[in-house]
């Protein structure tokens, strides 16, 4: 589904070269649960844009589905994000002059996709918010935010999910109901990457790949073991 | 202790994070302080440069004219003893008579009509003293005078539009030529405006100097005066010393008529005058609505810069930093563009300064002209210039800095906000896809700068339509008095007599005047004893194998008048056709061309019977001239009934119908004779040769193409037309200034948003759609309330210059369909295209890092 193969991206500060990341191959099977572990500043959201489309690798190639589209061209690109992955971000990013139930309409219409509306309600019915749709951003809690930008994401129904600290501004309870509702993802055959800083959260996903200043320093199951969600404390 | 250095260097980044937004607004005022600045002064400029020219060239106090035709002896008129009464300086007898001047040089054809002027140099022409600018030759002199000696200067803007240089020659009425010895500026012609007639161009009028004496023999009036100007002490009493002058010289000349006219009543200083004063409002106007579109574009980035700032604004006020200083930065800012702009405007106010008084040295003439630059003018643009804009940022700054800190801090307060009047679409369905409504949400999401750039395109395009406005006005009402010249008779050439001669050819021997033995004077002087036949010459015309005419000419009559109701009074030119036979009669709005009693009635125009609050049927008296026993006449008032009005926007035109020959022989006692004739020429015969050939006769005073009155005004017109696309295109550019700034604030502000939707795929051309259609409904809002703003300004404006100016027209206001799809598409296009300046910024965006960032 995912293959990295031998992935660094530099950032020329002037006289500085930061290495975001160095050296990464890696590959992610369809239906594939997978939590990016690592530091601050360790290069997980870089990895993550990179695998997305948003950004473009240094050195190394991405192949993706088969890998025949060559992602170096920006109309691709473009297009790969349209129909291949889908983003839900730390701190949402939901349009704020949209409605709940809007925000998801927003990506079926742009897919041209007929009865949006009703879509767009049983997708948000689907995470639980039902009872929300008319609501904006602004009126809604962040673990709802949270749902719609998952509902959003979900409605392209695009085969690959990338999370980037979707928990990162949700307190405790919240942010377990969220990684719920993703894993659940991947049972119905979605790729889900999750990306956090938190061991914890880690340890909910049967391969988690830990970064270290933009390296793989382990690919595997948890270290601190195996949990379910519910078992979760932090 | 201020840190300065900190401060400036501070609002300076701030200044270069937005340099793009920070030029557009600070062009805006450049064009608004601009305006104000290079313009402020034109109306000081004017009326201190015309106070001078007049005061230097004896600009006349009083000037006594003579009725039409009507004529004193020189020798008796200063046997009165004038100039001795209390209060007069000086006074000068002349003679003023229309001619015709052909200027034809190298085949160039300069057929016009225009006046002769006979001077009286020998006295030194103390009144309405001519001038000859530097490299223009020479002016008359004493010894220009003598029987053999045809010796003239000529109007500067005339000889200047031709070429006409000292050397040329002219030929006037009569066959006379004349050689130029100069050319000169006289106060009563610092503009031309014709006694009578619509609209007529500099070039189109010439204006003949030449001494007294030869003015008389040129005209066959030795002897004769007929228009004298008084020259008055500072301080005396002007209404004094006319009812002095009038009651004197009516006593004097019992049988002839005559008028008295003010310097303040001079048709021309009052337009010069006041031109200045209204073209000053007009600048002032145009210069505040560009000042108050500025102030919108910087109402609008201040609050984007302090809202961007929130966050930090927040954070200061939690380390309990004075709200002063949490203000001082955005208020240095909006403080820095305004001096920014002020100081681009003030380049654009020398420059425009310039340009105009350049432009004011060729369109009016003036012996002086001081075009000192106007301090004041300056100081005020410079006060309003920086003080509009930044009283705009004081707002959004105020406001930010009362909202709690907790408020300002809290993490995504505004960013995650729907805000503003989102929630209206919750209650206001919008059709479409999300997609379309997107644009809809995005207006209200924040009301305050939709609605101020809304009103900053509003400014802009009712400062277009305003001009387009005055233009169109203008045009229609041309158009109207064209259609009202030539729905019939369009080929035909109108003929001023320099007399009343027998209407019936043959009726008089033709004998030449000129030659008259021993030219005895009574003989020449009383015109219906011995005197050329123009008539019967011109019915020979219209005979023979190749004829000219197509017939015999219409003979009609043309008398100033006074058209008096009630408390009003106004003049008007009277014309007498025979209604049954003329070649052209008025077009009627209402009533009919006669009476069918037979009485005596009048045709007056729309505007006249507004003036007068007339109507069809209702009686007004006129005062005309009637003939008395001794050749001249006396203004007289006959009471006559309203038959009709017709649709010439010109107020003075009146008609009558000349078979009410009861009026004509009763009333103005000149039976059977005519002064005015209406020819067309014969089939395959041009107007210049028809024009050519009458101007050959004698009597024949001028003679006028009716078709080339549009000629004159077309050629005006064209002036005015330039001057308009100017201000079509600064005005265009502010409405894309003032979008762009708006434009680039949305983007700028929403830059995470449209970072997500990249995220998602979606195309740039796609978010640049959706910025577009946001635009557009901006824009055509924006527009239409600018074309009703507009609207009411060009009323307003229109209306306060018909009051002063104009009132001799009918105008109706009017906009062309035309105008406002060009205004609609201006605007509407220039704001919807704004985004695409936008696609560069966004294809350039970093996608990554504009997610990454939170604040
Ligand atoms: N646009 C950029 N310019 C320079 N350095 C960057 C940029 N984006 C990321 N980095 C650097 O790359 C490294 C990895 O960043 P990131 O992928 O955001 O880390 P993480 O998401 O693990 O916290 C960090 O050291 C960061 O400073
Ligand atoms: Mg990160």
């Amino acid at each position: 589904m995912i293959k990295l193969e031998n992935i660094s991206k530099r950032y020329e500060m002037g006289e500085i070269t930061v290495s975001a990341l160095d050296g990464i191959s890696l590959e992610v099977g369809k239906g594939e649960f997978v939590v990016v572990l690592g530091p601050s500043g360790s290069g997980k959201t870089t990895l993550l844009n990179i695998i997305g489309a948003l950004d473009v690798p240094t050195e190394g190639q991405v192949h993706i589905n088969g890998g025949n589209l060559s992602l170096t061209k920006k109309a691709n690109r473009f297009k790969f994000r349209r129909e291949t992955v889908s983003f839900i971000f730390q701190t949402f990013n939901l349009f704020p002059s949209l409605t709940a139930l809007e925000n998801v309409q927003f990506v079926l219409d742009m897919a041209n996709e007929p009865n949006s509306r009703d879509k767009a309600m049983a997708v948000l019915a689907d995470v639980g918010l039902g009872d929300r749709v008319e609501h904006f951003p602004h009126e809604l809690s962040g673990g709802e935010q949270q749902r719609v930008a998952i509902a959003r994401a979900l409605a392209t129904g695009n085969p690959v999910l990338l999370a980037d600290e979707p928990t990162g501004e949700l307190d405790f309870k919240t942010g377990i109901q969220i990684l719920e509702l993703l894993k659940r993802q991947a049972e119905t055959g979605k790729t889900v990457l999750v990306v956090t800083h938190n061991r914890e959260i880690s340890r909910i996903a049967d391969r988690v790949v830990e970064l270290s200043s933009g390296k793989i320093v382990s690919d595997g199951p948890p270290r601190t073991g195996k949990a379910e969600i519910a078992e979760l404390q932090w | 202790m201020v840190n300065w250095n900190m401060w400036l260097r501070w609002s300076w980044r701030d200044l270069r994070a937005r340099w793009l937004q920070v030029t557009a607004i600070a062009m805006i005022i450049a064009l608004g302080t601009g305006v104000f600045a290079g313009l402020g002064g034109q109306e000081k400029w004017r009326v201190d440069s015309l106070d001078e020219s007049y005061e230097r060239l004896n600009m006349y106090d009083l000037r006594l004219k003579f009725n039409d035709d009507t004529y004193v002896d020189q020798a008796e008129f200063e046997a009165l003893g004038l100039e001795e009464l209390p209060g007069v300086e000086a006074l000068e007898t002349r003679l003023v008579t229309q001619t015709q001047v052909d200027a034809s040089e190298n085949g160039d054809d300069i057929l016009v009509q225009g006046l002769l002027i006979g001077v009286d140099v020998a006295a030194g022409n103390p009144v309405n003293t001519l001038y000859v600018p530097d490299g223009n030759g020479r002016l008359l002199a004493d010894t220009d005078i003598g029987p053999e000696k045809n010796i003239a200067v000529l109007e500067w803007k005339f000889a200047d539009h031709h070429g006409l240089e000292p050397g040329a020659t002219l030929e006037l009425s009569g066959g006379h030529v004349v050689d130029l010895v100069g050319a000169v500026h006289s106060p009563e012609y610092f503009q031309i405006i014709p006694e009578e007639g619509f609209f007529i161009d500099d070039s189109e009028y010439a204006v003949v100097f030449v001494p007294l004496a030869t003015a008389q023999r040129l005209t066959q009036h030795p002897g004769d005066v007929n228009n004298v100007a008084f020259l008055l002490e500072d301080g005396a009493d002007a209404a004094a010393v006319q009812a002095e002058v009038e009651s004197r010289v009516s006593e004097s000349f019992p049988a002839r008529g005559f008028e008295i006219d003010l310097r303040d009543d001079d048709p021309v200083a009052e337009i010069l005058y006041s031109d200045a004063e209204n073209d000053q409002v007009t600048w002032n106007t145009v210069a505040f609505l560009f000042l108050i579109g500025a102030s919108l574009g910087a109402f609008n980035l201040a609050g984007r810069i302090v809202e961007a700032q929130r966050r930090q604004i927040g954070i200061g006020m939690a380390l309990g930093v004075p709200r002063r200083w949490i203000a001082f930065r955005p208020l240095l800012v909006g403080f820095q563009i305004a001096v920014l702009g002020t100081i681009f405007g003030l380049g654009v106010g020398v420059g425009l300064s310039l340009l105009f008084s350049s432009l004011f040295e060729t369109l009016l003439p003036l012996p002086y002209w001081d075009l000192s630059f106007y301090v004041p003018g300056f100081i005020r643009a410079t006060l309003l210039g920086v003080l509009l804009p930044f009283l705009a940022t004081l707002i959004p700054v105020w406001r930010a800095v009362r909202v709690p800190p907790i408020d300002a801090i809290q993490s995504g307060h505004l960013v995650a906000k729907g805000g503003g009047l989102s929630w209206v679409t919750q209650y206001v369905p919008i059709p479409g896809k999300s997609f379309s409504q997107m644009p809809v949400k995005n207006l209200l999401r924040s009301p305050w700068r939709t609605v101020l750039t809304m009103f900053g395109i509003a400014m802009a395009i009712a400062l277009l339509t305003m001009f387009v406005g005055f233009l169109d006005t203008f045009v229609a009402t041309i158009e109207q008095a064209e259609d009202a010249y030539l729905h019939e008779g369009a080929d035909r050439l109108i003929i001023n007599l320099n007399s009343f001669y027998p209407s019936a050819p043959g009726m008089v021997p033709a004998v030449d005047a000129e030659v008259q033995p021993g030219g005895d004077k009574q003989a020449v002087d009383s015109d219906l004893l011995v005197m050329p036949d123009p008539v019967g010459d011109l019915v020979a015309l219209a005979q023979g194998d190749n004829p000219l005419l197509a017939a015999a000419p219409e003979t009609a009559l043309f008398l100033g008048g006074r058209l008096i109701a009630g408390d009003t009074d106004l003049e008007v030119a009277l014309e007498l056709h025979d209604m049954a036979t003329a070649i052209w009669r008025p077009d009627l709005v209402d009533g009919s061309l006669t009476l069918e009693s037979g009485e005596p009635g009048i045709i007056i125009s729309e505007k006249a019977a507004e003036d007068l609050g007339l109507s069809v049927g209702d009686t007004v008296q006129l005062e005309h001239p009637q003939q008395s026993d001794e050749a001249g006449f006396t203004n007289v008032v006959t009471e006559v009934t309203v038959s009709g009005i017709h649709n010439n926007p010109l107020r003075a035109l009146t008609y009558m119908d000349s078979a009410t020959t009861d009026f004509v022989a009763e009333r103005l006692q000149i039976q059977g004779v005519t002064n005015y004739l209406v020819v067309q020429p014969a089939d395959g015969v041009s107007g210049d040769d028809v024009k050519r050939v009458l101007f050959e006769q004698h009597g024949v005073a001028a003679v006028q193409e009716i078709a080339d009155i549009s000629e004159a005004v077309d050629e005006a017109l064209k002036i005015f037309t330039q001057v308009l696309r100017i201000i079509q295109a600064v005005v265009v550019f502010m409405a894309f200034l003032i979008a762009f700034n708006s434009t680039s604030i949305s983007v700028d502000e929403r830059v995470r948003e449209i970072a997500t939707m990249f995220a998602f795929g979606l195309r740039i051309r796609t978010v640049t759609r959706m910025q577009m259609v946001e635009n557009l409904i901006t824009g055509t809002l924006g527009t239409l309330i600018g074309m009703g703003m507009g609207w009411i300004m060009l009323n307003a404006m229109l209306v306060a210059r018909i009051e002063e100016q104009l009132a001799d027209f009918k105008f109706e206001v009017t906009v062309a369909p035309l105008t406002l799809l060009v205004s609609l598409l201006l605007g509407v296009l220039t704001v919807g295209l704004t985004p695409l300046f936008s696609i560069r910024r966004m294809r350039k965006m970093d996608i990554p890092s504009t997610l990454r960032v939170m604040e």
